[in-house]
């Protein structure tokens, strides 16, 4: 079998014209973050802490890894109750960058299935789980 | 004059997105992941009829999540790992019209003033 090809992650960027202090809570904040991402949210943003964001009928859900106010947010993603699943998941991190008064922020989604390597089924498996959540969410 | 669709068309996303919305197919797309099986040893790793293993083996194929082989009378299954590019390119889309969706908010919000 010829063996499968890695690609990258899915990012994504955008220049966002206010500070990164202003932009951080967006991702932290259970108001703002339903200003742009899924209908509810439950946030407790401290490492281990919950993410939970409703998008349409798919609930997103997964931890906080990493929370660094203005300009690093690291959370798990993924849909519970689903037997591929469980507590580890597809990974998004995200990083602000202050440009004079502005924010770059950028997003990288780990785990996808094209990132494949032996020995690491489990952002496949996942990957599986999460993606009706962002599939719904396009909808 | 258009011609008939490929098998290719046939892993666009709602196909795929359709195949992968059971868990028992996605645990056969598990096991055929980095080899490939017999349909019968697919079957011996599940309570379910072989009918209902070939059932699932044949939605899995329309959507064209598996690629077959014979082998003597043998039909060996394996995951075709490209199928699953459009359903990346959904996420890939995703995160790009989200943030595009965070600039938005944040910008009404923080420039209210600019707001039309």
């Amino acid at each position: 079998m010829t063996p499968v090809p890695a690609s990258p992650a899915v990012t994504a960027t955008t220049r966002i014209a206010a500070p990164p202090d202003v932009v951080f809570p967006y991702f932290t904040d259970p108001a703002l973050i339903v200003t742009w991402m899924g209908d509810r949210a439950d946030l407790d943003p401290q490492p281990g802490g919950v993410f939970a964001v409703d998008v349409g009928t798919s609930p997103a859900r997964g931890t906080y890894v990493a929370v660094e106010p203005p300009t690093r947010v690291v959370f798990t993603w993924g849909l519970p109750g689903s037997e591929t699943m469980p507590a580890g998941s597809t990974m998004v991190e995200v990083i602000l960058t202050a440009d004079g008064d502005q924010t770059v922020v950028s997003l990288t989604h780990h785990d996808l299935p094209g990132e494949h390597r032996p020995g690491h089924k489990k952002g496949w498996d996942t990957f599986l789980g999460a993606l009706p959540a962002a599939v719904v969410h396009l909808k | 004059m258009p011609r008939p669709e490929s098998p290719a068309s046939a892993s666009a996303p709602d196909a795929v997105l359709k195949a992968l919305a059971d868990p028992h197919r996605r645990q056969i797309l598990r096991l055929v992941q980095n080899r490939e099986l017999a349909a019968g040893q697919i079957a011996a790793r599940f309570p379910l009829t072989q009918q209902a293993i070939s059932q699932h083996i044949a939605v899995l194929k329309q959507a064209g999540l598996l690629t077959e082989r014979r082998d003597g009378t043998r039909r060996l299954y394996a995951l075709r790992h490209e199928a699953l590019d459009p359903v990346r390119s959904l996420l890939a889309e995703f995160w790009p019209d989200a943030l595009a969706r965070l600039k938005d908010a944040v910008e009404r919000a923080h420039h209210p003033e600019e707001t039309r």
